[in-house]
């Protein structure tokens, strides 16, 4: 279609005329009949663009400027008359005669002459038009202040509700219906034990099963993933720490405000949380929550539009979750709505990628400073005891004795000592390659290191001197090798993880930076190009020895606005294990958890040419620039006496530690304990305590040390191509979130008491978790889309209750499970159906179908199979078909009897049972799950190999109770599945299908249990 | 996702079926809308090619490419709807091409079997897309938009036209292993209701997940009496009987599919020489695999199924089966051993048994691929490429043995009558009777379309 328009463009070649005049007799009769009708002042302004006046079109209308004077092909209106663009065709119904579009398209070629100036001085300007429309909006009920009741109940408003309806609530449930009732919405389990003690809602509050059911809600809000989807499905890592800590969150009860502030801007709290139990930093796994959903790899600089898709996920995410309004539509244009403009859209976008998108240790601060402190003195205690068993000097005679016999070995340390009688030659060629690489070197300078970020115990206690010993985990070596001044993350032990991470590569001086790295299991470097959320360009080092690598500033385009690079171990790498075939040497099965990875660095410089610094052979230093003996073998063995006595004594000068390492490698140095010496055991001690540091527990997060607040370009029409202004970060205008431009402050203006969308949100979300349907009952859109709330004093009372209570969920959850509206049957009356039937008013409890995690845990439960154990990493789910390069492997049939909340929830292929009754599709937040019927779920319940090996199970179970009749295992079969007694009738029907099946036989009980299993009332509760 | 205007519709099914009760609930959902005009076809075959066949290599002869093989395409020939740029070069088809039929439509010896039924074939070359980039373009070829988030053409066509078989589902996807780039989403039912995604046909062991009966027969029936007794008690007892009642059904439906699909899927009694023209029997694994699914294709759409999708299988572990960046001999002639003879065959078998007439069999990628490469050579392959790329439909009422748009010289940008994929969506629904602007639900606020605010009946592509 573009050819098409150039095309036209080559055809419009009219003569140029008199510009007032050609104006007048040609442009503007043009416009007053193809434009006026909707862009003029006296008619419509539509998409604030109006043509009556040459400053409406200089100021243009929602998308810019609509004329570039003089370059048509630049300007909106012209490409939206020759309708080249399919969001853009103007007149929309009907193109006009190519004529005309010549004409108009000349007019600007000529500059766009307009004598209209002035002409028009009631000008309504865009922003304006704006404002009244955004002031109109703001008249909406979810914006306003919240309500302040005096006093109030739960019962006190459903029951005024009823009341003005004719209505009232039916009768109390029974214990037993209430017990499964609680169970199910308290713990998403069938009761556990029978028996019903009186403080039943207190048992299941403190159960920590509470925490897993309602981790699992909120995990459906933020759009809850455990990969990353897309072509590859890469494990998002950490996103379990994320599952886990909303478990412990919910169980201990933290309150909702805490966990907003931790999602939001975990990482900029003052005071961290600290779970000391679990041993984790809380805080920083909050912000996981922008790293869930899909992450598309590559980047921006590659093909424009990528980072663009994701942001808008995690404003879509942050806006529905928190504050259930529809920001993402504001992406292309303002809301057609609600009060929030295209520019709050981008503001927004500027906040979430002003920090760095990247991994955070989460283990305590301090968790291993113990085990650190005890190793660097093990360290130096070892160092010590090799002085005393190094200081010996070497004897000239027997180094020549040595070199003879190993002339090979000589060649690691360079040529000169294989030709020792060479030595004045050899001399002057050091002293001119020195000179040489000095020379060379002055080009490199050291990069200032101010801005650069560290993380990880493995670098904050990794920078050495020259010469630190590395000590040998393994084998009967005491030392592994000498390492290098700089910074090593395996330096104590290669169980620390460590990363530094660039500033954004233009602002490091100089075009070029390059680092002297090494490294190994999958330490390595990120090129991270703004924010591509999942970028491919990894590198992983297999070098012991460092090696010089170059980095160039990178050409900035397509809005990427920064390139930047994290050198990291495998668990601080956000893209570590990448897509398969990606990380050579690691198995399509290994999901990167534990890696012994390391990262050394030694150097970095910054340059404006190419090239990487030059050896300065100071390893030679003492051979060639000394007074010291002729004899050359004499010569050699000052030179590298001087050079063990230097290390001896801790002053080493550069050069001395290859020397030490040359040695070293070649068994020169003893480097074996005496077994039973000093050295011996200090080194058992080393290997011991190294043995007990744990492998770091790390998160995708935020990291924002060091970085500068970004500026977004705001996409005219949403479209990536065409940039308009630079957005600074700020908040929601409709929430007077102008001046607020941190995550920080974002979150503690959410937080506000009188905030008028956090806490009704919140709480109708929980509204929604207890009864089925919020008093909202679209919980991710309070918006004009959404429903208007069903009892809006309540709301308000509850929310203001729940700020008043510390932002309690289990308070505010016991409120609610205590109330007569909770404990009433699901009994409806014809009058109720008939004025309310779809309980709006809550005159029954509804009947509601169990969620797909609670019907396979239910299975489990009943089946006697549920392994209770919380937390973990996820388990994969039971598939017939792998594919091993997206990493879709089969996981147990029986997912080892964990709770589903535990099995992986891969974008790609999630678990199939789980889809099969309503799991949500996992890219997106989803407030309130669909509850389909579907015959695909029949076919579950009958034919799925799971569930005919629960029912097999558990009819083995039965049969082990021998001591039993038919009818008392049938009566306990009734109580596991149903929760209740069966009746009279229920037991000869159930027992006449027993015979059916064969009698009191296994396999005769065990159709019975599968029976069960697919009766609707095990799926229901009420 | 359960949204404000999803519930809305739900209301307005439950309100349509309160006086008559589940049964005409389940009526209505077979019955589909009304046809908006009259239907040329009733069925949709798609045979989706994985990855992006190469247009230049296939439907759309470049001689110019072979003339300048190795010269550089320069800054003019770059765009953004290809991997492109200024320094790679020209490669000319590793194939040759020929007129075929009466109609002398071209296409190459990649595709021998093809070839000869050429005279069916109604080729678009001057396909539009938005991405050069596989996530993108799958799922704007599924669903109309580039992120999803949307029903899936076959999910439309069965929503709107119901089924024609309560047994079977309206939207089956015969797949071969493997997940297309965007994911299951491409197959998805989105905002409308969940039984119009699609149910996924193994080629590979069990055809569909838990269609075999654990239970010998009678134990099952026995079962579905013993529970058909104890649900109508929980229903009538129930304050919602109406979900109850539907999951009640749900279990007779599923006991008639449990022989209704394993019927269909089973092969094993097609007479010997349909075996052959299809290639079931083939000593290569995977033309087995999708010859079976291209038959059993067949043998849907004669039971009733609108909308049937072939998938093509991996084979070495690319990225999307048609996806050569490198091997383009090597691999595009795999993958043309895998397809071609199946769609030939499926083509011509409707064919004989008077049933292409109304069913359209729908052939495309998501893309094609770029005329230009970065160095030609023996193993080089070609790039993504959305600017003019080729796609066939045959049958229901397209015209056969014609072309239509045209690519430039080098086959490296469209140069006329540019077709977009809401222009072929809106076709496809156009020869099934609906109008794809009719064809609408109600959805975040607005009513939704297949084509959402684009696509034209291209007129010219109709017999």
């Amino acid at each position: 279609m573009r050819l098409a328009v150039i095309a036209m463009f080559c055809l419009a070649s009219l003569t140029k005329a008199q510009d007032v005049t050609f104006f007048e007799s040609k442009v503007l009769p043009v416009l007053k009949k193809r434009c006026f009708e909707c862009h003029s002042h006296e008619q419509k302004i539509k998409g604030g663009l109006a043509l009556d006046s040459k400053s409406g079109w200089e100021k243009g209308g929602e998308s810019g400027p609509s004329i570039a004077p003089g370059r048509p092909e630049a300007s909106l209106l012209i490409q939206a008359i020759s309708h080249v663009e399919k969001d853009l065709k103007m007149p929309p119904k009907k193109m006009l005669p190519l004529a005309e579009i010549e004409l108009l398209t000349e007019w600007v070629r000529q500059g766009a002459p307009d004598p209209r100036v002035g002409t028009k001085t009631t000008e309504l300007a865009v922003d304006d038009a704006w404002e009244v429309e955004f002031q109109k909006r703001l008249d909406w009920w979810s914006l306003k202040p919240m309500r302040r009741s005096t006093s109030g109940s739960v019962d006190g408003f459903i029951n005024a509700s009823q009341m003005a309806a004719g209505l009232q609530m039916a009768p109390p449930a029974s214990p037993e219906v209430l017990r499964r009732r609680l169970s199910f919405v308290l713990t998403g389990l069938p009761p556990l034990d029978m028996s019903d003690p009186s403080d039943y809602v207190e048992t299941l509050l403190n159960s920590p099963h509470f925490g897993e059911h309602f981790a699992r809600h909120w995990m459906d809000v933020v759009r809850y993933t455990d990969t990353y989807g897309y072509e590859w499905d890469n494990p998002a890592k950490g996103s379990h720490e994320y599952r886990d800590y909303l478990i412990r969150a919910f169980n201990d009860d933290i309150g909702f405000d805490q966990l907003l502030r931790e999602h939001l801007a975990g990482d900029l709290l003052p005071k961290q949380r600290i779970h000391t139990k679990a041993q984790t930093n809380e805080s920083l796994i909050g912000p996981m929550f922008y790293h869930m959903g899909e992450h598309r790899h590559g980047s921006s600089l590659m093909f424009n539009g990528i980072h663009q898709e994701m942001v808008n996920n995690k404003i879509d995410a942050f806006s529905k979750a928190f504050l259930a309004t529809t920001v993402a539509c504001a992406r292309c244009h303002d809301h057609k709505l609600e009060a929030v403009s295209q520019h709050d859209y981008y503001a927004l976008a500027a906040m979430f990628t002003t920090p760095r998108w990247t991994t955070r240790v989460i283990d305590a601060p301090g968790k291993n400073d113990v085990a650190i402190a005890r190793l660097k003195e093990l360290r130096e205690a070892i160092r010590q005891d090799l002085a005393t068993l190094w200081a010996r000097p070497f004897e000239s005679s027997k180094l020549q004795t040595w070199a003879t016999a190993h002339t090979d070995a000589l060649k690691g340390i360079g040529a000169p000592l294989a030709t020792p009688a060479d030595l004045p030659k050899l001399a002057a060629t050091w002293q001119k390659s020195r000179e040489a690489a000095q020379k060379t070197n002055l080009a490199f300078k050291p990069a200032s290191l101010e801005k650069w970020v560290i993380e990880g115990d493995g670098f904050k206690h990794g920078e050495t001197d020259d010469g630190t010993p590395l000590i040998a985990l393994e084998g009967e070596s005491v030392v592994a090798r000498l390492l290098p001044s700089g910074w090593h993350s395996h330096a104590l032990s290669p169980k620390l993880p460590g990363s530094l991470r660039m500033p954004p590569q233009h602002v490091v001086s100089g075009k070029f930076v390059s680092l002297n790295l090494a490294g190994g299991e999958f330490g390595g470097h990120l090129v991270v190009d703004d924010h591509a959320f999942q970028n491919e360009t990894v590198a992983f080092y297999t070098n012991a020895e460092p090696q010089w690598k170059s980095f160039a500033d990178a050409e900035l385009k397509n809005g990427a606005q920064q390139v930047t690079v994290e050198f990291c171990t495998a668990a601080l790498n956000p893209n570590f294990p990448p897509r398969t075939g990606l990380a050579k040497g690691l198995k399509n099965n290994d999901f990167g958890h534990d890696k012994r990875s390391w990262l050394s660095i030694t150097g970095i410089v910054t340059h404006d040419a190419g090239g990487t610094p030059q050896d300065e052979l100071d390893v030679f230093t003492g051979l060639y620039q000394t007074n010291a003996a002729n004899d050359p073998w004499e010569r050699i063995a000052t030179w590298i006496n001087a050079a063990v006595r230097h290390w001896c004594e801790q002053k080493a000068q550069s050069g001395d530690r290859e020397v030490l390492d040359w040695l070293l490698a070649n068994a020169l140095l003893p480097n074996k304990a005496e077994p039973g010496s000093k050295l011996d055991q200090l080194v058992t001690e080393y290997r011991r305590v190294e043995s007990t540091i744990a492998f770091p527990r790390t998160v995708n997060s935020m990291d924002e040390r060091e970085v500068m607040p970004a500026k977004y370009p705001l996409n005219v029409r949403g479209n990536v191509d065409t940039t308009g202004e630079l957005v600074a970060p700020a908040s929601l205008k409709m929430l007077a979130g102008d001046r607020i431009t941190s995550r920080l402050d974002l979150a503690e203006s959410l937080l506000h008491p009188e905030h008028p969308l956090t806490a009704r949100v919140y709480v109708n979300r929980v509204w929604q978790w207890i009864f089925g349907t919020g008093l909202v009952a679209t919980p991710d859109d309070f918006g004009r889309l959404g429903d208007k709330p069903s009892h809006p004093e309540l709301l308000d009372w509850l929310a203001r209750e729940f700020i008043r209570e510390g932002w309690s969920t289990k308070k505010l959850v016991r409120r609610l499970v205590m109330s007569q509206t909770f404990r009433q049957s699901s009994v409806v009356t014809d009058a109720a159906r008939e004025r309310d039937p779809a309980n709006r008013l809550l005159h029954h409890y509804p009947t509601r179908r169990l969620e797909a995690e609670a019907i396979r845990d239910s299975l489990l439960v009943v089946s006697g199979r549920l392994d209770p154990q919380l937390y973990g990493r996820p388990i994969l789910p039971y598939r017939t078909a792998e594919d091993d390069k997206k990493r879709l492997f089969t996981g147990p049939l029986d997912g080892h009897d964990r709770r589903s909340i535990y099995l992986q929830m891969s974008i790609m292929d999630p678990p199939k049972f789980l889809v099969g009754f309503n799991l949500p599709d996992l890219k997106l937040p989803t407030g309130r799950r669909d509850v389909t019927n579907v015959p695909s779920q029949a076919l579950i319940l009958l034919n799925d190999p799971f569930v005919n090996a629960m029912a097999k199970h558990w009819a083995g179970e039965l049969m082990k109770q021998d001591d039993t009749n038919e009818e008392t295992r049938l009566r306990d079969m009734f109580e596991r599945t149903l929760g209740r007694e069966p009746h009279a009738s229920e037991v000869k029907r159930w027992l006449s299908a027993l015979d059916d099946f064969g009698g009191d036989t296994p396999v005769a009980w065990e159709r019975l249990a599968h029976a069960f299993f697919n009766a609707k009332e095990f799926i229901y509760y009420r | 996702m359960f949204t404000h205007d999803h519930r809305l519709c739900s209301r307005r099914h439950v309100l349509a079926s309160a006086s008559a009760g589940f049964g005409m609930l389940a009526l209505r959902a077979m019955a589909g809308v009304p046809l908006h005009n009259r239907a040329k076809a009733k069925n949709i075959i798609f045979c989706f090619m994985d990855g992006g066949p190469s247009h230049v290599d296939t439907f759309d002869p470049k001689p110019m490419l072979k003339k300048h093989e190795g010269k550089a395409i320069g800054e003019g020939a770059v765009t953004k709807r290809s991997q492109s740029n200024a320094n790679r070069v020209w490669m000319g088809s590793p194939w040759e091409f020929k007129q075929r039929g009466q109609s002398g439509l071209w296409v190459s010896d990649l595709f021998p079997h093809i070839a000869q039924v050429a005279d069916h074939l109604c080729v678009v070359r001057s396909m539009v897309g938005e991405l050069p980039l596989h996530g993108q373009q799958n799922l704007l070829l599924h669903t109309g938009r580039i992120l999803g988030q949307a029903p899936s053409l076959g999910a439309w066509v069965s929503y709107g036209l119901g089924t024609e078989n309560r047994n079977l589902p309206g939207y089956v996807v015969l797949n071969n292993d493997w997940v297309p780039n965007g994911g299951l989403e491409n197959f998805g039912s989105s905002f409308l209701p969940a039984s119009h995604q699609a149910t996924m046909v193994r080629a590979k062991g069990m055809p569909v997940d838990n269609i075999v009966p654990h239970d010998a027969a009678a134990i099952q029936r026995r079962k579905l009496t013993l529970l058909a007794e104890q649900d109508a008690e929980f229903a009538a007892s129930s304050s919602d009987a109406r979900a109850i009642e539907g999951a009640i059904a749900n279990y007779e439906t599923a006991f008639l599919m449990q022989s209704a699909v394993p019927s269909i899927a089973d092969i094993n009694n097609e007479p010997a020489h349909i075996r052959q023209m299809y290639g079931v029997d083939s000593t290569d694994e995977h033309q087995r695999f999708y010859a079976t699914q291209a038959l059993r294709a067949r043998r849907l759409v004669e039971a009733g199924v609108r909308f049937v999708e072939i998938t093509c299988p991996s084979f070495d572990g690319n990225n999307s089966p048609w996806d050569q960046h490198g091997l383009l001999k090597q691999n595009h002639e795999k993958n043309a051993r895998i397809t071609d003879q199946s769609v030939a065959a499926l083509i011509s078998d409707l064919d004989q048994r008077g049933l292409l007439d109304e069913t359209i069999v729908l052939w495309a990628g998501e893309m094609g691929r770029t005329p230009h490469t970065p160095k030609v050579s023996a193993t080089a392959g070609r790039d993504h490429h959305v600017n003019g790329y080729s796609i066939f439909m045959a049958g229901g009422g397209f015209k056969g043995g014609m072309t239509f748009g045209e690519t430039d010289d080098f086959g490296n940008a469209v140069a006329s009558n540019p077709l977009n994929i809401h222009d072929v969506h809106a076709t496809l629904l156009h020869q099934m009777g609906i109008d794809h602007e009719r064809l609408v639900f109600r959805h975040g606020g607005r009513d939704q379309r297949l084509t959402d605010v684009h696509g034209r009946v291209v007129t010219e592509l109709l017999a």
